[in-house]
């Protein structure tokens, strides 16, 4: 049997922490969430994220290309930025997967974290601004914030526009790239009683 | 195959130009290299009936997919010594699924002194614009 979105904990398909709209403001303009990437910066990675979209600048692949272009040597490609402050999704001491296990969803902005009485959600808007070059050895680490929600009644669901900031710095606390991503988290019609 | 020794400048850009187009063609096959490499590995991105679930036809192209297409896009239009400064407002507007070919493409809407040049950037495909947004690149003079 293959995966559907999980269960909540109201019996509804779709993910995110649930709760109430009272503690979703309690979390306003607080850190909800701070990640330290799995991996540094490192050719090997960005060789891959380059051959799947077919991608072949050679700052990012050669050190003379990079110095020539004013880099004291390889850049990463400024939207590896996301990869690279992602969390291992596995790790020494965490359990391992058992027989049987099914795929997990895996909601990757941390605003699903914050309760909220929603299920279901969709991203309205991304911005991105781009600060410094992410060089081989660099260490990411992002830092997210709930920096607004804006209550509405869409026409799939009544929910709400949250948006997360996402600060993402190198081991030297320089600011690498900000991230505003707005998603409308939202409850979907509860159809599993009908 | 992009000539990487070429280098725009501000003063070779018109405003209300096109730049380059590039497209790519969505196959699972693809979503899966993507996903593995960009490390975003939710279910919608790469299986069928939990993307089905969610309202799209198919498995659709991830965040980080398409914001990565959009900088291949402006770097092999911008050079090696352009710097990429923002991409904003990005709106996904349809879902780009298997089976699509998507293209990205981008137009000049202003330049400034500095450097600084802005574009509406956007991906389409066969029927319909799937994503729209703005970006600001910084060129040598």
């Amino acid at each position: 049997m293959k995966s559907v979105p999980e269960k909540s904990e109201h019996n509804r398909p779709g993910w995110g922490k649930w709760g109430t709209w009272e503690e979703t403001e309690s979390f306003l303009g607080k850190v909800i969430g701070i990640a330290e990437g799995a991996d540094a910066v490192e050719q090997g990675t960005i060789r891959c994220w380059m051959e799947s979209k077919e991608f072949d600048c050679p700052i990012h692949l050669d050190d003379m290309a990079a110095q020539a272009a004013g880099y004291k040597g390889v850049i990463a490609p400024d939207n590896m930025i996301f990869t690279y402050g992602l969390p291992a999704y596995w790790q020494s001491g965490d359990p391992r997967e058992q027989p049987g296990a099914e795929p997990k969803q895996i909601p990757i902005p941390v605003i699903f974290d914050v309760p909220a009485p929603c299920n279901l959600s969709f991203a309205s808007n991304i911005d991105v601004e781009y600060f410094a070059p992410m060089h081989l050895g660099d260490r990411i680490t992002r830092t997210s914030r709930l920096v607004s929600i804006s209550r509405k009644t869409l026409r799939v669901g009544d929910g709400a526009f949250l948006r997360q900031e996402d600060t993402y710095t190198n081991q030297h606390d320089e600011v690498v790239a900000i991230v505003n991503l707005d998603i409308f988290r939202f409850a979907a019609p509860d159809n599993s009683e009908n | 195959m992009v000539d990487w020794s070429r280098q725009i400048t501000l003063d070779d850009v018109v405003v209300g130009a096109e730049i380059p187009e590039i497209f790519m063609p969505i196959t699972l096959q693809r979503l899966v290299m993507e996903a593995g490499s960009n490390r975003d590995l939710s279910l919608i991105h790469h299986d069928r009936e939990v993307a089905q679930s969610t309202g799209a036809t198919d498995a659709y192209m991830n965040t980080f997919f398409i914001i990565g297409l959009f900088e291949r896009m402006l770097r092999e239009w911008m050079g090696t010594r352009g710097r990429l400064k923002k991409i904003g407002s990005l709106q996904m507007k349809s879902f780009n699924v298997v089976g699509d070919v998507v293209y990205c493409r981008g137009k000049v809407t202003g330049k400034q002194d500095d450097g600084t040049v802005s574009l509406d950037i956007w991906m389409e495909n066969e029927e319909r614009v799937t994503v729209t947004a703005v970006a600001e690149v910084v060129l040598p003079s």
